[in-house]
């Protein structure tokens, strides 16, 4: 056995590899836990209010029912992110294997990161899936795949930190699945895949597109469709690409402004000790 | 003592290797209203072990979780490499471990994946079959740590400390859960480790586990150090006992006074034992000395001290003492 000095020490690996590393190991325990199969059961709930829907063409050749479909991949990562991180992190806390990675060297983003690449992957796959699923029945390619992939990014990422935050309220894992629940159906009202976003009064609707879950709904469909629905279906024209992300820049600075707020709050109130004072 | 010494190697130059790599200065750290930990001292030098030693709820975890940089003194300071663990800063997490004294590992997944992912995660990681065969679990390498023994599961816990080669090593109770055998081939490999040049704090409840590992040892009780120092200073404060059986004609007031002693008598198996505890005088030879004017006084009055023992305090005597000489203290 040798033991390194630290002026001779290799560079560690760095948060962003071990973060790539722990999202495998968490990957693994996700379909272990059997948590994979309850995620990838839930959408086909959420497809049922869509599939009963009358489908009337909103913009060009698109209509309701391909709006709410996708319109679902926001709920997906709502679900994931909060419901995921919210519930192993509390187990984990509990179970000192938090404290564990942390007095081996692995620093808190790098831990993070791997819970948050679960929830991005599963909720790619799923929405992979849906649009897969809705281009077999004869349904289109989404019209700008980046902003889609982008707002299943920004969706994870927020209610990846919501779910982390959930955790300093609560001491065990069952508490924090119903803790979760609280924001989950708030923001699932909320987020535009519901209830859509035309169907509510403006007032609801400017409010809704303040939290963190909406704008990425509104961005998922714009990307869909290729249509500039930000200010609502109605009126909405077809834009080219820079058009596009233009419009979703309002998106984009709210969800940001939530991720940058979340990840703070996480940074100064995350717990990892289960004896905490 | 190491008080002279540790203000030397403050200004002495940094690629001294006796400069302690872990100093705990005043430490006070609260719960509440609640003092764990009241003003604890003490330092670690590469290579050396110190053994922590106290009763239930002393404080010992508490002052280790705060060296682990999770939660910042109330009061006092600590400082790892010199720095401050607080957050556990990329210059200290990379160069410390730890086993915590309850475990922490991941139930759901294999002896294998554990290792892997450790070594995965790390900067400069043992082989994970090395370590497999240092705490002898290579043919558990496929189970589920879940399907591992209470013994099993310490003995992986202190493979994934040494994994990343760590310069500074806490462990909290490491052996407890073992059984004689991976106690003493946990001894061996720490010995090792400290034959490296790494710094290792140590709680234990297993006394003679201290005996065996220490360089210096403290003895905690709620939130204070009662006694402090090598195991030879510790146990020559404590005094030598030489005890015998009382001859059936002697009173207790008829045993004769030493300086420097106390005298005890005892009921063991429904007979009378005296005890002599010798504190004082040249420890080389105090023992002797008592012995000689026992001896002395048994030969006026014509016969033998049977059953003669003569030994030097256990840390298991201190240890009593100061649990119990602190509770009494309490009491009146
Ligand atoms: N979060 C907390 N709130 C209140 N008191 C606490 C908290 N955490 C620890 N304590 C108290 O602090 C004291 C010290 O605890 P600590 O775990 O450091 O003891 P210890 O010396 O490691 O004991 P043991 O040998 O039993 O492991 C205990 O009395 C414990 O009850
Ligand atoms: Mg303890």
């Amino acid at each position: 056995m040798t033991t390194t000095k630290g002026t001779d020490r290799r560079p560690g690996p760095g948060p962003l590899r071990q973060a790539l590393r722990l999202g495998r190991t968490e990957f693994t325990l996700f379909v272990r836990y059997k948590t994979a199969l309850m995620y990838l059961i839930m959408p086909l709930i959420l497809l049922m209010p869509v599939a009963n829907m009358e489908s009337v063409p909103v913009l060009g050749e698109y209509t309701t029912t391909d709006l709410a479909l996708v319109g679902t991949i926001g709920a997906i990562a709502l679900f994931l992110g909060l419901g995921h991180p919210s519930n192993v992190f509390t187990a984990r806390r509990e179970a000192l294997v938090l404290k564990r990675l942390r007095v081996s060297g692995v620093p808190q983003t790098a831990i993070f990161g791997g819970v948050f690449l679960v929830v991005l992957l599963f909720t790619l796959l799923i929405a992979a899936l849906i649009v897969g699923g809705s281009m077999a029945l004869g349904g289109s390619m989404p019209v700008d795949p980046v902003m889609l992939v982008f707002s299943v990014v920004l969706g994870c990422s927020a209610m990846t930190l919501l779910g982390l935050l959930v955790t300093p309220f609560v001491s065990n894992a069952e508490s924090a699945q119903m803790l979760s629940m609280v924001p989950m159906m708030a923001l699932l009202f909320l987020s535009g895949s519901f209830i859509p976003l035309e169907a509510m009064p403006d007032t609801l609707r400017q409010v809704a597109l303040l939290l963190p879950v909406a704008p990425t709904v509104e961005m998922a469909q714009a990307a869909y469709v290729g249509y500039d629905v930000f200010g609502g279906f109605e009126g909405a024209e077809r834009v080219g690409f820079l058009g596009l992300w233009a419009g979703a820049l309002p998106n984009i600075g709210v969800m940001l402004v939530w991720i940058v707020g979340l990840a703070l709050l996480v940074r100064r109130y995350f717990v990892w000790d289960p004896r905490r004072p | 003592m190491p008080k002279t010494a540790n203000t030397n190697a403050e200004i002495s130059a940094p690629h001294t290797t006796t400069e302690p790599t872990v100093v705990v200065r005043d430490l006070r750290q609260r719960y509440g209203d609640f003092e764990a930990v009241k003003g604890v001292s003490f330092e670690i030098r590469p290579g050396e072990l110190f053994a922590l030693l106290g009763t239930n709820g002393a404080g010992k975890t508490t002052t280790i979780e705060t060296l682990e940089g999770f939660r910042a003194p109330s009061a006092g300071t600590v400082r790892v490499f010199g720095q401050d663990p607080l957050g556990q800063p990329v210059g200290v997490r990379e160069r410390t471990n730890a086993v915590l004294q309850g475990s922490g590992l991941m139930e759901d997944l294999s002896v294998d994946e554990t290792l892997a992912l450790a070594r995965d995660l790390a900067a400069d990681p043992r082989e994970p079959d090395e370590i497999l065969r240092l705490i002898g679990l290579a043919d558990k390498r496929g189970l589920r740590v879940r399907q591992l023994s209470g013994g099993q599961k310490r003995r992986l816990d202190l493979g994934l400390a040494l994994l990343t080669r760590p310069e500074v090593l806490y462990l909290d109770e490491p052996t407890t859960g073992m059984d004689p055998e991976a106690r003493h081939e946990t001894w061996r490999i720490i010995t090792d480790l400290k034959r490296e040049g790494v710094a290792v704090l140590l709680t234990t409840h297993y006394l003679e586990e201290a005996e065996r590992l220490a360089d210096r040892l403290a003895i905690m009780h709620r939130g204070e150090v009662h006694v402090e120092g090598t195991l030879g200073e510790v146990l020559a404060g404590w005094g030598d006992r030489v005890s015998f059986l009382l001859p059936s004609d002697v009173r207790t007031d008829d045993l004769p006074e030493l300086e420097g002693a106390e005298v005890e008598v005892q009921t063991r198996e429904q007979r009378l034992w005296a005890t002599y505890t010798v504190r004082e005088g040249d420890v080389a030879d105090r023992a002797h000395h008592a012995v000689a004017a026992l001896m002395a006084w048994a030969g006026e009055r014509g016969g033998t001290l049977q059953h003669l023992q003569v030994r030097g305090a256990s840390l298991e005597d201190v240890f009593l003492r100061v649990a119990d000489g602190a509770a009494n203290l309490v009491g009146e």
